[in-house]
This record gives C-alpha cells, sequence and structure tokens, in this order.
C-alpha cells in the first residue's frame, strides 16, 4: 500500500499520460477518475488549438473573393500561400505526365456519336481577314531555317486523317467532334526540329480578347503528346473545313490534352529545349494539362 | 516505460477512497486523426468543387425566357423570391454559388484549392485504410448477416427516443456486441466505401483518357461527374444525423474521438 500510494497523492501531479503505459491487451479497467479528466483537459486543449490553427490556415488558403464574402475585407495574399497551391498544380501535373503514355490511344467513337461543338473562343472571335494570307511557321528546326508553310502545301504534302474523340473542357463539359487533319508526327518527320527539342511552343497571333484586341494565344506542348498518333493538325470539323469559330485555317487537336491546349487558327510553331509558358498558366491554371 | 500492472492501480484507488471510473481504449489515434482532419479537407473539396461546377452544371435545363439553363440556378432564384429578407438580394441565380462555394466565376483558384485539398485527403484515406487494415479495426465495421434486422430495430429506436423523451417514456436501446451497433455500421462502413468511389469518380474525371477504362467502369465520362456530385450529396446527407446522433449521444461520444478514451464500458 505504501508504494502504491505514491501513483495518486497528490492528485495534482497524477500523470496525465498514465492510461497510456496500460496494456493493449485490457479491455477495460479501473483508473482513478481525476486520471481520466486530466486526459480529456489535456487533449481537448490540444484538440482545440489544433482546430482553431486549422481555421486560420483554412482562412489565409481561401480567395479574397470569398473573404470579402464573409466581410473579411482584408488581404491575405501571404507569399506561401501561392507557392503552396503551385506545388498542388505542380504534383498534380507530374502526375499526368507519369500517368501519360505514347503507345496509349484515347477511345474513339462513331459518326453517330457525334455531338455539337460551341465555339468557346474565350475572347472575341477573329475576323476572316486574315485566312487569305495566312500562314503557319517553324521555327527551331535542325535545319537553322524559319519556313513559312501555307495551307496548299500543307494539305498536298500531308496525307489526311480523321478522328472521332472526346473533346474534355477544364470547365467540365465535353463533347465528341468528328475531326480531320494532318499529323502533327507527319510533320515533325518532315521538318525534323534541333536535337536537344523537348517541347514545341504553339501559338495564334490572331487571338483577340474579349473587347476584340490582339492577345495572342500561345501553350507548351511536350514533343511525345506531338508525336502522339491521335494529334492532329487539324484542317476539318464535322467533314468539312474547319470554320472560323473552330479555328480555321488550321487548329490542333490534342485529345489527351485538355481543350485549352487545341489552339485555334494557329500561326506558328517554335520547337524548344525548354518548356516555354502557357497562356492559361499565367491565369492560374494547371500546365501540362494530360488527361 | 513499464507497464503498469492493473491490479494495482484499482486496488490503489479503492483502498484510498479515491473515486475510481471503468475506462476502454475506443478509438485508435489513426481513427481520430483521420476524423478530425477529414472535416476541413471535405469542407475545402466541396466548396471548391461547387466553384467547378459552377463553371458548367451538369443539371440543365433548356434556355428559359431569362437566359437561365442551370438548376441550381433556378433554386438561387426560387429562394430569393420566396424567402423573406432575400427579395434584395443582387443576383438571385448566383444565390447558390454566393453561399455554398468560393463564389462563381472562381474556376482557376477552384481548381488550384480541390488539388490540393484532394492530395491531402487521398494521403489521409489511404493512411486511415491501411491502419484500418493492418490494426484489424475493419472487423468492427463490417455488417453482419443479422445486422439488416438488429438495423431496423435501430432505426425504431431513433426515430422513437424523441417522442419518448418528450413523453418521459422508457424506451429501451437495443442490444449489441462490438463497437458499434448495426447502423453505425451500416453508416461507417458506407463511409469508407463512398471515399474511395469518391476519389476513384474523381480520377475518372480528371483523366478521362489515360484512365478511359475507370471512366467507363461508371459509366462514362458524362455519369462519373454524376457520380462525383451525387457522392458529394452523400457526405452532406451523413453529416446532419451525424452531427445529430453525437449531441444526442452526449460527451462521452464526443470525448472519445478526442482523447480515445470511452468510460462507457460493456462491463
Amino acid at each position: 500500500m505504501t508504494s502504491n500510494n505514491k501513483l495518486l497523492v497528490p492528485h495534482r501531479r497524477q500523470p496525465v499520460d498514465m492510461l497510456d503505459r496500460v496494456p493493449r491487451s485490457e479491455k477495460s479497467f479501473e483508473v482513478p477518475s481525476n486520471v481520466l479528466k486530466h486526459r480529456t483537459r489535456r487533449d481537448v486543449l490540444i484538440f482545440g488549438a489544433s482546430a482553431l490553427a486549422a481555421l486560420t490556415a483554412g482562412t489565409v488558403l481561401l480567395p479574397d473573393e470569398t473573404l470579402q464574402r464573409l466581410d473579411v475585407h482584408r488581404k491575405l495574399n501571404l507569399p506561401g500561400k501561392d507557392w503552396l497551391l503551385d506545388r498542388a498544380i505542380d504534383i498534380d501535373d507530374d502526375v499526368a505526365e507519369a500517368l501519360y503514355s505514347s503507345n496509349r490511344r484515347v477511345p474513339t467513337y462513331s459518326k453517330s456519336q457525334v455531338t455539337g461543338l460551341k465555339n468557346n473562343y474565350n475572347g472575341a472571335t477573329p475576323e476572316p481577314e486574315y485566312i487569305p494570307t495566312w500562314t503557319l511557321t517553324l521555327k527551331g528546326l535542325q535545319s537553322g531555317l524559319t519556313l513559312s508553310l501555307n495551307l496548299r502545301t500543307l494539305l498536298k504534302r500531308f496525307a489526311l486523317h480523321e478522328e472521332i474523340t472526346r473533346f474534355v473542357c477544364v470547365e467540365g463539359w465535353s463533347e465528341i467532334a468528328w475531326w480531320g487533319g494532318i499529323r502533327f508526327a507527319d510533320l515533325i518527320q518532315a521538318f525534323p526540329p534541333v536535337s536537344q527539342a523537348k517541347w514545341a511552343r504553339i501559338e495564334s497571333s490572331v487571338n483577340l480578347d474579349a473587347n476584340g484586341n490582339s492577345d495572342p494565344y500561345y501553350i507548351s506542348l511536350d514533343m511525345e503528346t506531338a508525336q502522339h498518333p491521335q494529334s492532329l493538325l487539324a484542317t476539318h470539323f464535322h467533314g468539312d473545313p474547319l470554320t472560323l469559330e473552330h479555328g480555321a485555317p488550321l487548329r490542333l487537336l490534342v485529345p489527351v490534352k485538355l481543350g485549352l491546349k487545341n489552339v485555334k487558327a494557329i500561326t506558328g510553331i517554335t520547337f524548344l529545349a525548354d518548356q516555354p509558358m502557357d497562356y492559361w498558366r499565367v491565369r492560374g491554371y494547371s500546365r501540362y494539362d494530360g488527361i | 516505460m513499464k507497464p503498469l500492472s492493473i491490479p494495482s492501480i484499482i486496488d490503489a484507488a479503492s483502498s484510498n477512497g479515491v473515486a475510481v471510473v471503468r475506462v476502454q481504449r475506443k478509438h485508435h489515434i489513426l481513427v481520430r486523426w483521420a476524423h478530425w482532419t477529414t472535416i476541413p479537407l471535405l469542407l475545402g473539396l466541396i466548396l471548391s468543387g461547387i466553384s467547378i461546377y459552377w463553371s458548367d452544371p451538369i443539371f440543365q435545363h433548356p434556355t428559359d425566357a431569362t437566359g437561365n439553363f442551370d438548376q441550381a440556378a433556378d433554386i438561387g432564384i426560387w429562394l430569393c423570391a420566396h424567402v423573406p429578407g432575400l427579395h434584395h438580394y443582387s443576383s438571385p441565380p448566383d444565390w447558390l454559388y454566393n453561399h455554398l462555394s468560393l463564389g462563381p466565376g472562381m474556376l482557376g483558384v477552384a481548381l488550384r484549392l480541390h488539388w490540393f485539398c484532394a492530395y491531402l485527403f487521398m494521403a489521409n484515406g489511404a493512411l486511415y485504410l491501411l491502419g484500418l487494415v493492418l490494426g484489424g479495426g475493419w472487423r468492427a465495421l463490417i455488417p453482419k448477416r443479422g445486422d439488416v434486422i438488429a438495423g431496423l430495430h435501430m432505426a425504431r429506436y431513433y426515430s422513437l427516443a424523441p417522442f419518448a423523451l418528450l413523453l418521459r417514456m422508457p424506451l429501451f436501446h437495443p442490444k449489441h456486441t462490438g463497437k458499434y451497433n448495426a447502423l453505425q455500421k451500416g453508416a461507417y462502413a458506407s463511409v469508407v466505401v463512398a471515399g474511395t468511389l469518391v476519389v476513384l469518380s474523381g480520377w475518372a474525371i480528371h483523366k478521362p483518357m489515360q484512365l478511359y477504362w475507370l471512366a467507363a467502369a461508371f459509366g462514362g465520362y458524362n455519369a462519373a461527374r454524376v457520380w462525383h456530385f451525387c457522392l458529394m450529396c452523400f457526405f452532406i446527407l451523413f453529416v446532419v444525423p451525424h452531427v445529430v446522433l453525437v449531441l444526442a449521444d452526449g460527451w462521452d461520444t464526443m470525448r472519445s474521438m478526442i482523447t480515445g478514451w470511452s468510460s462507457r464500458t460493456e462491463q
């Protein structure tokens, strides 16, 4: 009894971790009630502090616009916030890249499954004036030359391929569309890029913003995706030549990527060793965009 | 540290005239960790998810006279027209999105937050499942054959309990062995299943080309979006009775999810 007394009195010094020392094999057992009380108090305090920390972290991570609606008119743009969310996007892009396989074909559909495809130009649709003088400029070639190709040259030189694939937008909608065009891989084979090229920068200089002002559109495309057999430089949509709203006369069709990579009215392709910037990455979206 | 011998505690306590309480371990630290961290993550996923949903609502109807095609917008319009105090709300079609999401027109930032929370949610879920399998905790969750009848008894008990309380009538809690009663087993096991399905349907939407077989398993890309949405609804619907029952059940249940210890023992 003398040795056991030390365990219990005085109450204040009751070790809260005493419960942890009870063997796991014990189903239930009696303890002095103040042991449970102290243990509960300690754990509830830790819990409350953690909840407060989580709430603070959550508030910091929420966008300012959302906070303003909650009547929090404070700029909480800590520098670490964007860094943290950028890492989430980078990890997600890395996962997408790891999932990609050059050997995997995307599902194709029959003509009866074709749906409509809306004009999703983010800004204004360009006026048709650019079409008669349109050329595709190729840079970053092994030959060191800058080439300008017109549509007639492209269609004469390369075989036309057709495919009916699902077009998936970052917004969530998708449509099944019937495309015709030349294989990007064929173009790359005919005009070999510099040997260290790992990326293509694909741009449309005729792209407009919502007010109709020039707003060139550009994306990065990895060479693996560019050489995928289902990656087309499309000239036809639903059996007819591309219309203005679908990016006449030539648009990129990469069904393994989100719709925003499928540049309309391409005016230039540049092959590069390092990944160029993306129009939508600058605006807070992801960059690799493999789906 | 040397394990305490149980008799020594009991003997000492009773012989000293100190009040004793019988306790038992209820929730492992992994269960408690997963339980509480899921709350902010799920909240972040739902808020950002509804913002993502705004950019292309699944549930649409043909465009009406006001130019609206979104059924979620209809709910907001209806609320603002019929709920006093909301009549002057500036953008009725956005009411739902302004109150249940990060807000409309915020796809970019919503996607960033969604991935951020989703990877943490998956890591957390994987840790929990690993613990559940290795620790044997899954046995307490798997419903058994007799649990259908037992579940009905529990449902009867829960639906009568408020009346019994009001009328001060005796109502006996159906007996059960093991950690959870039949309804709890069903509810908690379905959360594990729904958590798995929500992650899988999320990947089906996120990578419908590389994981096209997964999208096909959910009935295609569009169906996977409906699955993902409905599973979100399941979590929201789960939370309501879950919180009500914890509050009704009392402090010991709440404490056991914080400290791990319960003073409700079978003995």
